[in-house]
């Protein structure tokens, strides 16, 4: 199996979207991430939710523990949102020298060039792509159902 | 000056330029220094390492090792945050009311633990009540690093000038509560006065933002209950240890290692985590600083510059504890104070055995405790917390620029040392 044959559509954000919408996409259906492009419809990186988190939990939480307890729900909930509010994806991604190398494989690579790609790059989603074509994206959950499937231990 | 003397002097003026001026890392300079010195024979390995007067003082080493275990546990408990939210909800979010009670807490806990381990501790905190009020966190981060640097003046383990001064001078852990603290107390206040009309403009009360404040849960904070009361009970130990440390025979240093090796066993801290938080690069670079002052002693630069201090200030311990303060503060804002006072204690002990130990004389030592410590607030890198807490704001959206830090700084330095002056004069040559 090749890598076009496991690429799914996958919804793609611009950098100038906005960054709610974009948490919305994943937090709606669930999925790992979202593929950023620029205006001319190139891929440039992948937003993972992590980042999205990263963003919206201040760093002085994400570094002290006992600090991330002592939040109410409700409110830390609306202090998130509020972060959100009035930024573009562009603004949720790291600066550039920090930026995701952006996972991408070509549609001949094979399952196992794509699974040791996603393992480099700690990366939840890898863009299948020939030059300017975009087949879709793999996803870890369809990367490793095929894997185990393969060896007969898909449940 | 012999040729022993002017190449001591010439090595360990290079490395303290290098230190002063971050050209290369301290460590590196203090260590290449400390080579050099032995290599030329400027001092030796039996100095070195076995000298009390010209060697590396152990007991600042593992005084400093000692204390940062046990620092390093208490992290973990939570109880900061426990300690600021709980203030701030108390406080019931008026600016002013945090700020006082946020800078009370970091110089009590400086006092105790040393300053950089205090601000990092606090300042998350900060961050936090200062979002949820809608506050400038500069401000209050500036006001609680000033305050760290002044309540760590108080006591021996309170800033590592201290420990460096307590160890070569054989002041005890009371001394300086009996001889410090009580300035440092009304400094305090006075310091929180001012903070009122330093900070006026950050002042802002609103009221809808007070609730999330009070929906905080300080209580959450604490995340393991026994390590905090096991963390607590070795504190209380171990002060209760340097206040006795005299009468127990038994060296600062003796005591923080006791209590670290305590709270290591009674606890279920791991002792990877235990020494986690271990500053090896601060220790390494006592040690270096130790053998270069140590070369100076040995070849007899001290000795000469003692004399020709003895000399200038003509037996008048007055002059000597006025120039002493002013200068120390004056050199501890720009440069580290730690090698300034590594390199002032034997000149300092020399001056005070040639006035005769009389308690005149002996003031020095608190003269030079004052300005070093209290001089260090006057710019953004006059001491080691400041220039964390501008890490810090800088990683967290907020940076404090040097001229901003600075034009607060040295009102609260100057003001410190105009305090200290008739403050060391009253007690030591009025009123003795």
């Amino acid at each position: 199996m090749r890598a076009r044959d496991l690429a799914e559509e996958y919804p793609l954000v611009q950098l100038t979207d906005d960054a709610l919408t974009a948490a919305r996409l994943i937090a709606d259906q669930r999925r790992p991430g979202v593929v950023v492009v620029d205006a001319e419809g190139r891929p440039v990186t992948v937003l993972p939710g992590s980042q999205v988190l990263r963003f919206i939990i201040p760093g002085y939480v994400q570094e002290d523990p006992s600090l991330a307890r002592v939040y109410d729900e409700k409110g830390s909930a609306q202090a998130c949102i509020s972060k959100l509010e009035g930024r573009t994806v562009k603004e949720l991604l790291p600066p550039k020298e920090k930026r995701y190398e952006l996972p991408k494989v070509s549609g001949d690579a094979t399952v196992i060039e794509c699974a040791a790609m996603m393992a480099r790059l700690h990366s939840p989603l890898l863009l299948v792509s020939d030059d300017d074509t975009v087949h879709g994206v793999v996803t870890t959950s369809h990367l490793l159902k095929v894997i185990l499937s393969t060896t007969g231990k898909a449940p | 000056m012999s040729p022993s003397q002017i190449l001591s002097v010439l090595v360990f003026a290079g490395a303290y330029v290098l230190i002063a001026t971050e050209r290369v890392h301290r460590v590196a300079a203090a260590l290449g220094g400390a080579a050099i010195m032995l290599a030329l024979g400027l001092t030796n390995g039996e100095t070195a390492f076995h000298s009390l007067d010209a060697g590396v003082d152990w007991n600042v080493v593992f005084l400093l090792l000692g204390m940062m275990i046990i620092v390093g546990v208490i992290k973990q408990t939570g109880l900061f945050e426990y300690l600021a939210i709980a203030a701030a909800k108390r406080a019931r979010g008026k600016p002013f009311a945090v700020l006082a009670m946020f800078v009370v807490i970091t110089a009590v806990a400086s006092a105790a633990l040393d300053n950089v381990t205090t601000v990092l501790l606090i300042a998350p905190v900060t961050f936090l009540v200062c979002d949820r009020l809608g506050l400038n966190p500069i401000p209050f981060l500036i006001a609680e690093v000033l305050a760290s640097n002044i309540g760590g003046t108080a006591t021996l383990i309170g800033d590592p000038p201290n420990i460096i001064i307590a160890s070569r001078a054989g002041l005890s852990f009371n001394d300086f509560l009996v001889h410090l603290a009580p300035f440092i107390v009304v400094l305090m206040v006075v310091f929180v006065v001012v903070c009122r009309w330093l900070f006026r403009d950050a002042f802002h009360y609103d009221e809808d933002r007070v609730a999330e404040v009070m929906a905080l849960s300080e209580r959450e904070a604490i995340r393991d209950k026994r390590l905090l009361w096991q963390s607590l009970l070795v504190l209380a130990l171990v002060l209760l240890g340097f206040v006795l440390h005299s009468a127990l025979h038994l060296e600062p240093s003796v005591v923080a290692l006791l209590g670290a090796g305590l709270l290591v066993l009674i606890s279920k801290v791991t002792t990877e985590d235990a020494i986690a938080d271990v500053e090896w690069e601060t220790l390494v670079f006592f040690m270096g600083l130790f053998v270069m002052v140590g070369a100076l002693v040995k070849t007899g630069v001290i000795d000469e510059v003692s004399e020709t201090l003895a000399g200038a200030v003509g037996g008048e311990p007055l002059v000597a504890v006025m120039g002493l303060l002013v200068i120390s503060a004056l050199l501890s804002a720009v440069v580290d104070n730690i090698p300034y006072v590594a390199t002032m204690s034997p000149i300092v002990g020399e001056l005070v055995a040639a006035q005769g130990h009389t308690p005149q004389a002996e003031s020095m030592w608190w003269s030079l405790a004052l300005g070093a410590d209290l001089g260090g607030n006057a710019t953004a890198v006059g001491a080691s917390a400041n220039v964390v807490v501008l890490g810090l704001a800088a990683r967290n959206g907020t940076p404090i620029s040097f001229w901003q830090f600075t034009r607060y700084g040295v009102v609260v330095a100057g003001l410190s040392i105009l305090l200290a002056a008739p403050y060391l004069w009253l007690r030591y040559f009025v009123l003795a």
